[in-house]
Protein backbone atom coordinates (compact mmCIF):
# COMPACT_ATOMS: atom_id res chain seq x y z
CA UNK A 1 0.00 0.00 0.00
CA UNK A 2 1.34 3.43 -0.84
CA UNK A 3 1.68 5.90 2.02
CA UNK A 4 -1.08 8.47 2.56
CA UNK A 5 1.47 11.26 3.02
CA UNK A 6 5.11 11.32 2.09
CA UNK A 7 7.78 13.97 1.97
CA UNK A 8 10.68 13.22 -0.36
CA UNK A 9 14.16 14.71 -0.09
CA UNK A 10 12.98 17.88 1.62
CA UNK A 11 15.28 20.88 2.00
CA UNK A 12 13.51 23.57 3.98
CA UNK A 13 14.13 26.59 6.21
CA UNK A 14 13.42 30.28 6.59
CA UNK A 15 14.31 33.25 4.39
CA UNK A 16 17.63 32.26 2.81
CA UNK A 17 18.66 29.72 5.42
CA UNK A 18 18.24 26.00 4.90
CA UNK A 19 17.51 24.33 8.25
CA UNK A 20 16.71 20.73 7.28
CA UNK A 21 18.36 18.84 4.45
CA UNK A 22 17.32 15.85 2.39
CA UNK A 23 14.65 14.56 4.75
CA UNK A 24 12.30 11.84 3.55
CA UNK A 25 9.39 10.54 5.62
CA UNK A 26 6.30 8.43 5.03
CA UNK A 27 3.05 8.05 6.93
CA UNK A 28 0.59 5.23 6.31
CA UNK A 29 -3.05 4.99 7.30
CA UNK A 30 -3.54 3.36 10.71
CA UNK A 31 -0.08 4.42 11.76
CA UNK A 32 1.38 6.75 14.35
CA UNK A 33 4.77 7.98 13.24
CA UNK A 34 7.07 9.80 15.68
CA UNK A 35 9.57 12.51 14.84
CA UNK A 36 12.24 12.63 17.52
CA UNK A 37 15.31 14.68 18.13
CA UNK A 38 16.77 17.38 20.33
CA UNK A 39 15.56 20.97 20.44
CA UNK A 40 16.39 22.95 17.35
CA UNK A 41 16.97 19.88 15.19
CA UNK A 42 14.31 20.94 12.69
CA UNK A 43 11.30 18.84 13.67
CA UNK A 44 8.85 21.75 13.58
CA UNK A 45 10.43 23.03 10.38
CA UNK A 46 9.78 19.69 8.72
CA UNK A 47 6.07 19.82 9.50
CA UNK A 48 5.83 23.50 8.61
CA UNK A 49 7.48 22.92 5.24
CA UNK A 50 4.73 20.46 4.31
CA UNK A 51 2.10 23.18 4.92
CA UNK A 52 3.83 26.23 3.52
CA UNK A 53 4.68 27.80 6.90
CA UNK A 54 8.38 27.23 6.29
CA UNK A 55 10.13 27.75 2.97
CA UNK A 56 10.52 24.63 0.88
CA UNK A 57 13.76 24.84 -1.09
CA UNK A 58 13.74 21.40 -2.62
CA UNK A 59 11.86 18.11 -2.49
CA UNK A 60 8.35 16.87 -3.01
CA UNK A 61 5.26 16.35 -0.88
CA UNK A 62 2.88 13.60 -2.03
CA UNK A 63 -0.60 13.15 -0.53
CA UNK A 64 -2.86 10.33 -1.69
CA UNK A 65 -0.60 9.85 -4.68
CA UNK A 66 -0.98 13.51 -5.64
CA UNK A 67 1.85 16.01 -5.75
CA UNK A 68 0.90 18.78 -3.31
CA UNK A 69 4.33 20.40 -3.02
CA UNK A 70 4.01 24.07 -2.02
CA UNK A 71 0.35 23.85 -0.99
CA UNK A 72 -0.92 26.52 1.41
CA UNK A 73 -2.19 25.29 4.75
CA UNK A 74 -5.79 26.42 4.29
CA UNK A 75 -6.00 24.29 1.16
CA UNK A 76 -4.23 21.41 2.87
CA UNK A 77 -6.98 21.34 5.52
CA UNK A 78 -9.65 21.15 2.84
CA UNK A 79 -7.82 18.11 1.41
CA UNK A 80 -7.65 16.33 4.74
CA UNK A 81 -4.37 17.32 6.35
CA UNK A 82 -4.83 18.57 9.90
CA UNK A 83 -2.16 20.48 11.81
CA UNK A 84 -1.64 21.35 15.45
CA UNK A 85 1.23 23.85 15.82
CA UNK A 86 3.72 23.68 18.67
CA UNK A 87 2.82 27.10 20.08
CA UNK A 88 -0.32 29.25 19.95
CA UNK A 89 -2.35 26.21 18.98
CA UNK A 90 -5.75 27.48 20.14
CA UNK A 91 -7.66 30.72 19.49
CA UNK A 92 -7.33 32.18 22.95
CA UNK A 93 -10.02 34.84 22.35
CA UNK A 94 -12.56 32.22 21.31
CA UNK A 95 -14.53 29.85 23.53
CA UNK A 96 -14.03 26.09 23.37
CA UNK A 97 -17.15 25.72 21.23
CA UNK A 98 -16.03 28.52 18.92
CA UNK A 99 -12.59 26.95 18.55
CA UNK A 100 -14.22 23.70 17.47
CA UNK A 101 -16.48 25.63 15.12
CA UNK A 102 -13.42 27.15 13.48
CA UNK A 103 -11.86 23.70 13.22
CA UNK A 104 -14.84 22.67 11.11
CA UNK A 105 -14.49 25.75 8.90
CA UNK A 106 -14.15 23.77 5.64
CA UNK A 107 -17.46 22.01 6.36
CA UNK A 108 -20.49 23.87 5.02
CA UNK A 109 -23.17 21.53 6.37
CA UNK A 110 -24.51 22.69 9.73
CA UNK A 111 -25.90 19.28 10.65
CA UNK A 112 -22.60 17.60 9.98
CA UNK A 113 -20.79 20.21 12.10
CA UNK A 114 -23.18 19.48 14.96
CA UNK A 115 -22.61 15.73 14.79
CA UNK A 116 -18.84 16.24 14.61
CA UNK A 117 -19.10 18.48 17.65
CA UNK A 118 -20.92 15.72 19.55
CA UNK A 119 -18.34 13.14 18.44
CA UNK A 120 -15.49 15.40 19.49
CA UNK A 121 -17.04 16.01 22.91
CA UNK A 122 -17.38 12.23 23.27
CA UNK A 123 -13.65 11.82 22.75
CA UNK A 124 -12.87 14.84 24.95
CA UNK A 125 -15.50 14.97 27.73
CA UNK A 126 -13.17 17.37 29.57
CA UNK A 127 -14.03 19.98 26.93
CA UNK A 128 -17.76 19.25 26.86
CA UNK A 129 -18.02 20.39 30.46
CA UNK A 130 -16.62 23.84 29.61
CA UNK A 131 -17.98 24.70 26.17
CA UNK A 132 -18.29 28.39 26.92
CA UNK A 133 -14.91 28.78 28.59
CA UNK A 134 -12.43 31.04 26.85
CA UNK A 135 -9.55 28.98 25.42
CA UNK A 136 -7.13 31.48 26.92
CA UNK A 137 -8.31 30.48 30.39
CA UNK A 138 -7.68 26.72 30.05
CA UNK A 139 -5.00 24.68 31.79
CA UNK A 140 -2.08 23.29 29.78
CA UNK A 141 -3.68 19.87 29.40
CA UNK A 142 -7.10 21.22 28.47
CA UNK A 143 -5.54 23.55 25.96
CA UNK A 144 -3.65 20.74 24.21
CA UNK A 145 -6.82 18.66 24.11
CA UNK A 146 -8.69 21.58 22.57
CA UNK A 147 -5.90 22.04 20.04
CA UNK A 148 -6.18 18.41 18.93
CA UNK A 149 -9.99 18.50 19.06
CA UNK A 150 -10.03 21.63 16.91
CA UNK A 151 -7.95 19.89 14.25
CA UNK A 152 -10.12 16.77 14.42
CA UNK A 153 -13.25 18.79 13.60
CA UNK A 154 -12.14 18.91 9.96
CA UNK A 155 -12.06 15.07 9.97
CA UNK A 156 -8.50 14.92 8.65
CA UNK A 157 -7.02 11.81 7.04
CA UNK A 158 -3.62 12.80 8.41
CA UNK A 159 -2.96 14.73 11.59
CA UNK A 160 0.36 16.53 12.08
CA UNK A 161 0.97 17.15 15.78
CA UNK A 162 3.83 19.31 16.98
CA UNK A 163 4.64 18.49 20.62
CA UNK A 164 1.08 17.98 21.88
CA UNK A 165 2.35 17.01 25.33
CA UNK A 166 4.41 20.14 25.95
CA UNK A 167 3.48 21.82 29.25
CA UNK A 168 1.10 18.99 30.13
CA UNK A 169 1.52 17.13 33.42
CA UNK A 170 2.00 13.32 33.24
CA UNK A 171 -1.57 12.25 33.96
CA UNK A 172 -3.41 14.31 31.35
CA UNK A 173 -0.45 13.55 29.09
CA UNK A 174 -1.20 9.84 29.23
CA UNK A 175 -4.88 10.60 28.67
CA UNK A 176 -4.00 12.55 25.52
CA UNK A 177 -1.82 9.70 24.23
CA UNK A 178 -4.57 7.14 24.64
CA UNK A 179 -6.98 9.49 22.84
CA UNK A 180 -4.48 9.70 19.99
CA UNK A 181 -4.43 5.93 19.87
CA UNK A 182 -8.19 5.78 19.45
CA UNK A 183 -8.09 8.54 16.84
CA UNK A 184 -5.61 6.41 14.90
CA UNK A 185 -7.81 3.33 15.27
CA UNK A 186 -10.68 5.27 13.74
CA UNK A 187 -8.60 5.78 10.61
CA UNK A 188 -6.62 9.01 10.97
CA UNK A 189 -2.89 8.64 10.41
CA UNK A 190 -0.81 10.63 12.89
CA UNK A 191 2.59 12.25 12.63
CA UNK A 192 3.73 13.32 16.06
CA UNK A 193 6.70 15.38 17.19
CA UNK A 194 7.53 14.79 20.82
CA UNK A 195 10.32 15.33 23.32
CA UNK A 196 9.29 12.54 25.66
CA UNK A 197 10.75 9.65 23.70
CA UNK A 198 9.63 6.85 25.93
CA UNK A 199 6.02 8.00 26.02
CA UNK A 200 5.65 8.70 22.36
CA UNK A 201 7.32 5.49 21.21
CA UNK A 202 4.90 3.55 23.39
CA UNK A 203 2.06 4.50 21.04
CA UNK A 204 4.04 4.84 17.78
CA UNK A 205 4.55 2.30 15.03
CA UNK A 206 7.62 3.91 13.52
CA UNK A 207 9.85 6.88 14.03
CA UNK A 208 12.50 9.16 12.57
CA UNK A 209 15.29 10.81 14.51
CA UNK A 210 16.45 14.24 13.39
CA UNK A 211 19.68 15.79 14.54
CA UNK A 212 20.92 19.12 13.23
CA UNK A 213 18.51 19.12 10.34
CA UNK A 214 19.42 15.64 9.11
CA UNK A 215 17.69 12.32 9.58
CA UNK A 216 20.17 10.13 11.45
CA UNK A 217 17.99 7.14 12.14
CA UNK A 218 14.60 5.68 11.31
CA UNK A 219 12.75 2.43 11.87
CA UNK A 220 10.14 0.70 13.94
CA UNK A 221 9.38 2.07 17.38
CA UNK A 222 10.85 -1.07 18.97
CA UNK A 223 14.06 -0.90 17.02
CA UNK A 224 14.49 2.77 17.83
CA UNK A 225 13.85 2.07 21.45
CA UNK A 226 16.28 -0.84 21.55
CA UNK A 227 19.04 0.90 19.73
CA UNK A 228 21.53 1.51 22.50
CA UNK A 229 23.41 4.23 20.70
CA UNK A 230 20.25 6.09 19.80
CA UNK A 231 19.15 6.14 23.41
CA UNK A 232 22.44 7.50 24.53
CA UNK A 233 23.36 9.87 21.79
CA UNK A 234 20.12 11.19 20.41
CA UNK A 235 17.21 10.42 22.60
CA UNK A 236 18.81 11.41 25.86
CA UNK A 237 16.97 8.86 27.96
CA UNK A 238 18.30 8.34 31.46
CA UNK A 239 19.40 4.86 32.47
CA UNK A 240 16.95 5.03 35.38
CA UNK A 241 13.95 5.54 33.13
CA UNK A 242 14.81 2.36 31.29
CA UNK A 243 15.24 0.39 34.51
CA UNK A 244 11.74 1.37 35.52
CA UNK A 245 10.41 -0.03 32.31
CA UNK B 1 -21.47 79.55 34.80
CA UNK B 2 -24.26 77.00 34.51
CA UNK B 3 -23.16 73.75 32.96
CA UNK B 4 -25.76 71.70 31.11
CA UNK B 5 -24.48 68.22 31.90
CA UNK B 6 -27.30 66.42 30.09
CA UNK B 7 -26.36 68.24 26.91
CA UNK B 8 -22.68 67.49 27.42
CA UNK B 9 -23.50 63.83 27.82
CA UNK B 10 -25.59 63.84 24.65
CA UNK B 11 -22.88 65.70 22.74
CA UNK B 12 -20.39 63.10 23.93
CA UNK B 13 -22.57 60.31 22.59
CA UNK B 14 -22.80 62.11 19.24
CA UNK B 15 -19.06 62.71 19.04
CA UNK B 16 -18.32 59.17 20.20
CA UNK B 17 -20.70 57.68 17.64
CA UNK B 18 -18.91 59.27 14.71
CA UNK B 19 -15.53 58.24 16.13
CA UNK B 20 -16.75 54.67 16.67
CA UNK B 21 -18.07 54.17 13.14
CA UNK B 22 -14.93 55.84 11.85
CA UNK B 23 -12.59 53.74 13.98
CA UNK B 24 -13.89 50.16 13.55
CA UNK B 25 -12.34 49.65 10.13
CA UNK B 26 -9.02 51.19 11.11
CA UNK B 27 -8.81 49.06 14.24
CA UNK B 28 -9.66 45.74 12.58
CA UNK B 29 -7.47 46.22 9.52
CA UNK B 30 -4.61 47.47 11.71
CA UNK B 31 -4.63 44.18 13.59
CA UNK B 32 -5.20 41.92 10.59
CA UNK B 33 -2.83 43.55 8.12
CA UNK B 34 -0.29 44.57 10.72
CA UNK B 35 -0.04 48.26 9.92
CA UNK B 36 -2.01 51.41 10.61
CA UNK B 37 -3.61 52.62 7.41
CA UNK B 38 -3.39 56.42 7.39
CA UNK B 39 -5.41 56.56 4.18
CA UNK B 40 -8.34 55.60 6.39
CA UNK B 41 -8.77 59.35 6.93
CA UNK B 42 -9.37 59.72 3.22
CA UNK B 43 -11.94 56.92 3.25
CA UNK B 44 -13.88 59.13 5.68
CA UNK B 45 -13.41 62.14 3.41
CA UNK B 46 -14.38 60.18 0.33
CA UNK B 47 -17.54 58.99 2.05
CA UNK B 48 -18.42 62.57 2.97
CA UNK B 49 -17.96 63.74 -0.63
CA UNK B 50 -19.83 60.84 -2.20
CA UNK B 51 -22.63 61.35 0.32
CA UNK B 52 -22.72 65.09 -0.44
CA UNK B 53 -22.65 64.43 -4.18
CA UNK B 54 -25.47 61.87 -4.11
CA UNK B 55 -27.75 63.60 -1.63
CA UNK B 56 -27.11 67.29 -2.25
CA UNK B 57 -25.75 67.56 -5.80
CA UNK B 58 -27.76 64.78 -7.43
CA UNK B 59 -30.61 65.29 -4.96
CA UNK B 60 -31.27 61.58 -4.47
CA UNK B 61 -31.74 61.76 -0.72
CA UNK B 62 -29.80 60.41 2.22
CA UNK B 63 -30.49 56.67 2.07
CA UNK B 64 -29.01 56.27 -1.43
CA UNK B 65 -26.15 58.49 -0.26
CA UNK B 66 -25.32 56.09 2.58
CA UNK B 67 -25.53 53.02 0.37
CA UNK B 68 -23.54 54.41 -2.54
CA UNK B 69 -20.88 55.96 -0.28
CA UNK B 70 -20.51 52.67 1.60
CA UNK B 71 -20.13 50.59 -1.55
CA UNK B 72 -17.89 52.97 -3.52
CA UNK B 73 -15.57 53.73 -0.61
CA UNK B 74 -15.41 50.03 0.26
CA UNK B 75 -14.41 49.32 -3.32
CA UNK B 76 -11.71 52.01 -3.30
CA UNK B 77 -10.35 50.51 -0.08
CA UNK B 78 -10.40 47.03 -1.57
CA UNK B 79 -8.47 48.27 -4.61
CA UNK B 80 -5.94 50.06 -2.39
CA UNK B 81 -5.33 46.90 -0.39
CA UNK B 82 -5.33 44.52 -3.32
CA UNK B 83 -3.36 46.79 -5.63
CA UNK B 84 -0.86 48.43 -3.27
CA UNK B 85 -0.62 47.16 0.31
CA UNK B 86 -0.94 43.43 -0.29
CA UNK B 87 1.67 43.32 -3.09
CA UNK B 88 4.02 45.41 -0.90
CA UNK B 89 3.49 43.09 2.07
CA UNK B 90 4.12 40.05 -0.14
CA UNK B 91 7.44 41.55 -1.15
CA UNK B 92 8.42 41.79 2.48
CA UNK B 93 7.55 45.43 3.19
CA UNK B 94 7.72 46.14 6.93
CA UNK B 95 5.06 47.79 9.07
CA UNK B 96 6.84 51.12 8.61
CA UNK B 97 7.01 50.77 4.81
CA UNK B 98 3.30 50.00 4.67
CA UNK B 99 2.46 52.90 6.97
CA UNK B 100 4.40 55.35 4.82
CA UNK B 101 2.82 53.90 1.68
CA UNK B 102 -0.59 54.49 3.28
CA UNK B 103 0.29 58.12 3.97
CA UNK B 104 1.17 58.46 0.29
CA UNK B 105 -2.06 56.77 -0.80
CA UNK B 106 -3.96 59.11 1.53
CA UNK B 107 -2.31 62.15 -0.07
CA UNK B 108 -3.16 60.93 -3.55
CA UNK B 109 -6.83 60.41 -2.66
CA UNK B 110 -7.02 63.70 -0.76
CA UNK B 111 -5.58 65.81 -3.57
CA UNK B 112 -7.60 63.94 -6.19
CA UNK B 113 -10.71 64.84 -4.23
CA UNK B 114 -9.46 68.42 -4.03
CA UNK B 115 -8.87 68.47 -7.79
CA UNK B 116 -12.32 67.06 -8.46
CA UNK B 117 -14.51 68.96 -5.99
CA UNK B 118 -12.25 71.85 -5.04
CA UNK B 119 -10.96 72.94 -1.62
CA UNK B 120 -13.79 75.31 -0.72
CA UNK B 121 -15.91 73.79 2.05
CA UNK B 122 -19.28 72.48 0.88
CA UNK B 123 -22.38 72.00 2.97
CA UNK B 124 -25.12 69.38 2.84
CA UNK B 125 -28.37 70.99 1.67
CA UNK B 126 -30.50 69.08 4.15
CA UNK B 127 -32.18 71.07 6.88
CA UNK B 128 -32.65 69.33 10.19
CA UNK B 129 -35.44 69.81 12.67
CA UNK B 130 -34.23 70.58 16.17
CA UNK B 131 -36.09 68.93 19.02
CA UNK B 132 -36.01 70.19 22.58
CA UNK B 133 -36.43 67.62 25.30
CA UNK B 134 -36.17 69.22 28.72
CA UNK B 135 -32.79 70.86 28.89
CA UNK B 136 -31.32 69.14 25.84
CA UNK B 137 -31.47 70.00 22.17
CA UNK B 138 -31.12 67.32 19.56
CA UNK B 139 -31.29 67.58 15.78
CA UNK B 140 -32.79 65.07 13.37
CA UNK B 141 -29.28 64.38 12.06
CA UNK B 142 -28.12 63.42 15.53
CA UNK B 143 -31.10 61.13 16.05
CA UNK B 144 -30.28 59.46 12.76
CA UNK B 145 -26.64 59.14 13.80
CA UNK B 146 -27.60 57.48 17.07
CA UNK B 147 -29.92 55.11 15.22
CA UNK B 148 -27.29 54.20 12.62
CA UNK B 149 -24.61 53.74 15.29
CA UNK B 150 -26.82 51.50 17.42
CA UNK B 151 -27.84 49.44 14.41
CA UNK B 152 -24.34 48.98 13.07
CA UNK B 153 -22.81 48.36 16.50
CA UNK B 154 -25.35 45.64 17.26
CA UNK B 155 -25.10 44.13 13.78
CA UNK B 156 -21.31 44.02 14.09
CA UNK B 157 -21.56 42.50 17.54
CA UNK B 158 -23.83 39.67 16.41
CA UNK B 159 -21.87 39.16 13.22
CA UNK B 160 -18.60 38.84 15.13
CA UNK B 161 -19.99 36.63 17.90
CA UNK B 162 -22.47 34.44 16.04
CA UNK B 163 -21.67 34.11 12.35
CA UNK B 164 -19.03 31.92 10.83
CA UNK B 165 -17.43 34.86 9.02
CA UNK B 166 -17.40 36.92 12.22
CA UNK B 167 -15.72 34.16 14.18
CA UNK B 168 -13.26 33.73 11.32
CA UNK B 169 -12.43 37.45 11.55
CA UNK B 170 -11.78 37.14 15.31
CA UNK B 171 -9.81 33.94 14.79
CA UNK B 172 -7.71 35.44 12.00
CA UNK B 173 -6.90 38.58 13.93
CA UNK B 174 -5.76 36.74 17.04
CA UNK B 175 -3.90 33.90 15.32
CA UNK B 176 -3.58 34.09 11.53
CA UNK B 177 -1.37 31.01 11.24
CA UNK B 178 -3.82 28.81 13.14
CA UNK B 179 -6.69 30.33 11.18
CA UNK B 180 -5.02 29.24 7.97
CA UNK B 181 -4.37 25.82 9.50
CA UNK B 182 -8.11 25.62 10.21
CA UNK B 183 -8.93 26.11 6.54
CA UNK B 184 -9.78 29.81 6.75
CA UNK B 185 -8.72 31.82 3.74
CA UNK B 186 -7.16 34.61 5.79
CA UNK B 187 -6.53 36.76 2.74
CA UNK B 188 -10.20 36.76 1.90
CA UNK B 189 -11.05 37.65 5.49
CA UNK B 190 -8.66 40.59 5.29
CA UNK B 191 -10.21 41.82 2.04
CA UNK B 192 -13.69 41.65 3.52
CA UNK B 193 -12.65 43.71 6.56
CA UNK B 194 -11.00 46.31 4.33
CA UNK B 195 -14.26 46.62 2.41
CA UNK B 196 -16.64 46.80 5.37
CA UNK B 197 -14.28 48.94 7.47
CA UNK B 198 -13.94 51.57 4.75
CA UNK B 199 -17.69 51.44 4.08
CA UNK B 200 -18.32 52.27 7.72
CA UNK B 201 -15.70 55.04 7.56
CA UNK B 202 -17.68 56.51 4.66
CA UNK B 203 -20.83 56.56 6.81
CA UNK B 204 -18.88 58.36 9.55
CA UNK B 205 -17.72 60.78 6.87
CA UNK B 206 -21.28 61.59 5.84
CA UNK B 207 -22.30 62.34 9.44
CA UNK B 208 -19.20 64.41 10.05
CA UNK B 209 -19.64 66.23 6.75
CA UNK B 210 -23.33 66.86 7.34
CA UNK B 211 -22.76 68.20 10.84
CA UNK B 212 -19.73 70.35 9.95
CA UNK B 213 -18.45 70.79 6.41
CA UNK B 214 -17.34 68.74 3.46
CA UNK B 215 -13.84 69.45 2.24
CA UNK B 216 -10.71 67.41 1.41
CA UNK B 217 -9.63 67.48 5.07
CA UNK B 218 -12.93 66.23 6.54
CA UNK B 219 -11.39 62.86 7.49
CA UNK B 220 -7.99 64.21 8.46
CA UNK B 221 -9.72 66.64 10.85
CA UNK B 222 -10.84 63.72 13.05
CA UNK B 223 -8.14 61.11 12.43
CA UNK B 224 -6.38 61.88 15.72
CA UNK B 225 -9.34 61.09 18.01
CA UNK B 226 -10.07 58.07 15.82
CA UNK B 227 -6.53 56.81 16.40
CA UNK B 228 -7.08 57.46 20.09
CA UNK B 229 -10.15 55.20 19.96
CA UNK B 230 -8.12 52.46 18.23
CA UNK B 231 -5.25 52.66 20.71
CA UNK B 232 -7.36 53.04 23.86
CA UNK B 233 -9.77 50.31 22.76
CA UNK B 234 -6.92 47.93 22.00
CA UNK B 235 -5.90 47.39 18.39
CA UNK B 236 -8.41 45.12 16.68
CA UNK B 237 -10.65 44.96 19.72
CA UNK B 238 -14.21 45.76 18.70
CA UNK B 239 -15.79 45.95 22.16
CA UNK B 240 -12.85 47.95 23.44
CA UNK B 241 -13.38 50.42 20.59
CA UNK B 242 -17.02 50.98 21.59
CA UNK B 243 -16.10 51.94 25.13
CA UNK B 244 -13.07 53.93 24.00
CA UNK B 245 -15.12 55.93 21.48
CA UNK B 246 -17.43 57.16 24.21
CA UNK B 247 -14.58 57.84 26.61
CA UNK B 248 -12.90 59.97 23.94
CA UNK B 249 -16.21 61.67 23.12
CA UNK B 250 -16.77 62.48 26.77
CA UNK B 251 -13.19 63.68 27.29
CA UNK B 252 -13.46 65.98 24.33
CA UNK B 253 -16.80 67.49 25.32
CA UNK B 254 -15.88 67.98 28.96
CA UNK B 255 -12.55 69.28 27.70
CA UNK B 256 -14.28 71.95 25.65
CA UNK B 257 -16.17 73.17 28.71
CA UNK B 258 -13.02 73.13 30.82
CA UNK B 259 -10.99 74.93 28.16
CA UNK B 260 -13.69 77.57 27.76
CA UNK B 261 -13.84 78.13 31.50
CA UNK B 262 -10.07 78.42 31.62
CA UNK B 263 -10.21 80.93 28.81
CA UNK B 264 -8.21 78.70 26.45
CA UNK B 265 -8.93 78.03 22.78
CA UNK B 266 -11.24 75.03 22.26
CA UNK B 267 -8.91 73.90 19.44
CA UNK B 268 -6.87 72.31 22.20
CA UNK B 269 -9.50 69.57 22.45
CA UNK B 270 -7.63 67.61 19.78
CA UNK B 271 -4.63 67.61 22.06
CA UNK B 272 -6.76 65.70 24.57
CA UNK B 273 -7.06 62.76 22.15
CA UNK B 274 -3.31 62.85 21.69
CA UNK B 275 -2.85 62.90 25.45
CA UNK B 276 -5.03 59.81 25.78
CA UNK B 277 -2.96 57.98 23.14
CA UNK B 278 0.23 58.79 25.00
CA UNK B 279 -1.11 57.88 28.42
CA UNK B 280 -2.51 54.60 27.11
CA UNK B 281 0.78 53.66 25.47
CA UNK B 282 2.69 54.42 28.65
CA UNK B 283 0.33 52.86 31.19
CA UNK B 284 -1.33 49.99 29.35
CA UNK B 285 -0.26 49.55 25.72
CA UNK B 286 -2.95 46.91 25.07
CA UNK B 287 -5.58 49.46 26.08
CA UNK B 288 -9.00 48.24 27.15
CA UNK B 289 -8.39 44.88 25.43
CA UNK B 290 -7.77 43.28 28.82
CA UNK B 291 -11.43 43.78 29.69
CA UNK B 292 -12.75 42.47 26.39
CA UNK B 293 -10.94 39.23 25.74
CA UNK B 294 -13.47 37.70 23.37
CA UNK B 295 -13.08 40.40 20.75
N1 LIG C 1 10.68 31.36 11.99
C1 LIG C 1 11.99 31.07 11.98
N2 LIG C 1 12.87 31.87 11.35
C2 LIG C 1 14.19 31.59 11.31
N3 LIG C 1 14.73 30.50 11.88
C3 LIG C 1 13.93 29.64 12.52
C4 LIG C 1 12.51 29.89 12.61
N4 LIG C 1 11.97 28.87 13.30
C5 LIG C 1 12.97 28.03 13.63
N5 LIG C 1 14.16 28.49 13.16
C6 LIG C 1 15.46 27.84 13.31
O1 LIG C 1 15.39 26.57 12.69
C7 LIG C 1 16.07 25.60 13.46
C8 LIG C 1 15.14 24.43 13.71
O2 LIG C 1 14.06 24.87 14.49
P1 LIG C 1 12.79 23.96 14.76
O3 LIG C 1 12.34 23.35 13.48
O4 LIG C 1 11.81 24.78 15.48
O5 LIG C 1 13.39 22.83 15.70
P2 LIG C 1 12.64 21.80 16.65
O6 LIG C 1 11.19 21.86 16.35
O7 LIG C 1 13.25 20.48 16.31
O8 LIG C 1 12.95 22.21 18.05
C9 LIG C 1 16.52 26.28 14.74
O9 LIG C 1 17.88 26.57 14.59
C10 LIG C 1 15.73 27.56 14.78
O10 LIG C 1 16.49 28.59 15.35
MG1 LIG D 1 9.66 22.41 17.52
Amino acid sequence: MSPILSAKNIDAGYNDVIVIRDISIEINTREIVAILGPNGSGKSTLIKSILGFAKLFDGKVIYHGKDITGITSDRAVHMGIGYVPQINNVFSNLTIAENLDMGAYPCKDKKSIKSRMTETYDIFPELAARKKALAGNLSGGERQMLAIARAMMAQPKVLLLDEPLASVSPKPGSAILSKLNSIKDKGTAILIVEQNVQKVLSISNRGYVLVNGACVMSGSADSLFDEESSRQRFLGLEEKVLDNN
Amino acid sequence: MDINWAQILLNSVITGSIYLIGAIGLSVTYRLSNFSNFAHAEFITLGAFIGYWVSSQLGWGLLPAFIIAFLLTGTVSLLCYRGIFQPLAKRGASTIHLMIASIAVGFIIRYSIGAGWGWTPQYFLNTWTTYEVGAIRITGLWLLLILVTLTSALTMHFALMRTKLGKAIRASSSNPELAAASGINVNRVILITWFIGAGLAAIAGIFRGASTQVWPMTGWDIILPIFAVVVLGGIGNYHGAIVAAFIIGLTENIGVVALTNLGLATEYRMALAFLIIIITLIVKPQGLAMFFRRA
